[in-house]
């Protein structure tokens, strides 16, 4: 055969199925919500004026037109979003979810599922609490806001790309329950 | 024509070393992942990272005879800090030739299943990071030497250096990334004589070409210096996870004191490409799409340069990521 010797090596990539699921959703909410009562889906369908408004306001493109988002109740009254998102991490996606207050705080965020070949680190505790209090008019530039880390430099920049189109995202598509919505 | 002073000499050196020697303000390392089979991306590995290539590339079709030739490559990268990475190369050739004969370059018939052909040691520097950065760029710098001649398969010790700069830019969300390079690469190389039964065979080859009964097959066995110089570029778009498929084009031209320019020759193909989270794995087809000056007698298509290089290269490399 004319390329039998590159054949010999063809086997070493044949891909090898992996997963690696840190949270599903029912446990990044109680990660990211402990104390909370209920969770109420209210998933987002944007409009296409609403999209640019995201891009516009965060400089990150909205790639979809459907959100995850959950309103969070604690004992009747709403103590925030929690939404859940993916951006493109180097060979596949990267889900987590955020948490963000009704003032559009950020109160936290959970890697849900990360495949990529390095920065495991992006799911410690210190890296994930810098985005902790930031709004949609805090400056998120990573190296300078948002520690980098070495070899996952893509996944964080997208990570925190992703923060701020969120951040965009509560102030364009999410409004605040009225007081006879909350049960 | 404008000229630099001494002073603005001696401070772009002072910046570039001390670019060089500081230590990195920002953690920017990638992951080397070839996403191409022939022109590189400017990433680094992160520091303490490692990681093992295996190349094979099969070089075949001269346009007469047969020609097929293979070089593998296993290589170990190390992330020496987060913006600099080494790595040190085996090299091997498998070759399999007949039915040609080339004046100076191919004496007859060879064939060899792996035999060990040389080492190569490389170093990579980064200077921006192409997922922080605007733009992404690193300098590499590699010492090659060879024991083979990869057109003949005859003995040769060649020693070259080559000197490259890479440029890789992320478009939509690093979903498609494109890269170009430049590099220079200077060779030294000795051949040994053929023996006395190749020098005959090959002697009575060329005086059936030329219909000349004095002609001789040259074989120089003084050693020559060259210059050769490779630019190329690649597009590389995520159609699915794990899976990039793209294109990518190299230009290469030689020079040599005697002859000006020797050689040049320009390839594209489509690239294929698997990454997971510890293995991945690069597949190019690359055609030659157009070449000249030096040519062999009676050489049939005349827009190629087949001396050197051959109409058809493919190229599988593998990495492992520990």
């Amino acid at each position: 055969m004319r390329h039998a010797p590159l054949l010999v090596i063809a086997p070493l990539v044949i891909p090898v199925a992996q997963a690696t699921e840190y949270f599903d959703t029912a446990g990044a909410q109680k990660a990211l919500f402990p104390s909370a009562t209920t969770f109420v889906d209210a998933k987002v369908h944007l409009t296409s004026d609403q999209r640019d408004k995201i891009k516009e306001r965060s400089d990150v493109k909205q790639r979809w037109d459907e959100q995850p988002v959950w309103r969070v109740e604690k004992e009747g009254q709403f103590v925030g979003w929690y939404v859940e998102d993916r951006v493109i991490g180097k060979h596949e996606f990267i889900r987590y979810a955020a948490a963000l207050s009704p003032d559009g705080r950020v109160l936290g965020i959970e890697i849900m599922e990360y495949l990529e070949t390095y920065g495991d680190q992006i799911r410690q505790a210190d890296w994930r609490g810098q985005f902790l209090g930031k709004t949609a008019q805090s400056t998120l530039d990573l190296g300078e806001d948002i520690k980098n880390i070495s070899g996952a430099t893509l996944s964080c920049r997208n990570i925190t790309n992703g923060v701020k189109r969120l951040l965009a995202l509560q102030q364009v598509a999410l409004t605040k329950p009225a007081a006879a919505e909350v049960k | 024509m404008q000229t630099l002073n001494r002073s603005s000499i001696f401070g772009a050196a002072s910046l570039g070393f001390m670019a060089f020697f500081s230590p990195p303000l920002i953690d920017r390392a990638e992951a080397d992942e070839n996403l191409f089979g022939y022109v590189l991306g400017a990433e680094t590995l992160p520091k303490g990272a490692s990681e093992m290539y295996l190349w094979a590339t099969h070089r075949w079709d001269k346009g007469q005879g047969t020609y097929s030739a293979y070089d593998t490559e296993l290589e170990y990268e190390y992330g020496v800090t987060s913006r600099f990475t080494a790595s040190l190369a085996l090299l091997g050739q498998f070759i399999n030739t007949s039915g040609l004969v080339i004046d100076a370059y191919l004496p007859g018939a060879e064939s060899y299943g792996l035999k060990f052909s040389g080492i190569e040691g490389k170093a990579k520097y980064n200077f921006l990071a192409p997922a922080l950065d605007p733009i992404g760029l690193s300098m590499m710098f590699e010492l090659h030497h060879s024991i083979l001649d990869s057109h003949s398969g005859l003995d040769k010790d060649t020693t070259s250096a080559v000197t490259s700069l890479q440029l890789q830019k992320y478009f939509l969300d690093g979903q498609l990334v494109t890269v170009g390079n430049l590099g220079l690469e200077a060779t030294y190389a000795d051949r040994a004589p053929l023996n006395a039964a190749t020098q005959s065979s090959a002697d009575i080859a060329m005086q059936n070409l030329t219909g000349d009964p004095s002609a001789t097959f040259e074989w120089p066995t003084d050693p020559e210096m060259e210059i050769e110089l490779t630019t190329g570029a690649g597009l590389s778009y995520r159609f699915a996870p794990n899976w990039y498929v793209g294109a990518e084009t190299q230009y290469q031209s030689e020079f040599e004191t005697q002859v000006g320019q020797e050689r040049y020759s320009w390839f594209a193909g489509p690239t294929l490409h698997y990454g997971g989270n510890k293995w991945w794995a690069t597949l190019t087809f690359f055609k030659q799409l157009k070449g000249g000056r030096e040519q062999y007698i009676n050489q049939a298509d005349t827009n190629l340069h087949l001396i050197e290089k051959t109409k058809n290269e493919l190229r599988l490399k593998v990495g492992y990521n520990f």
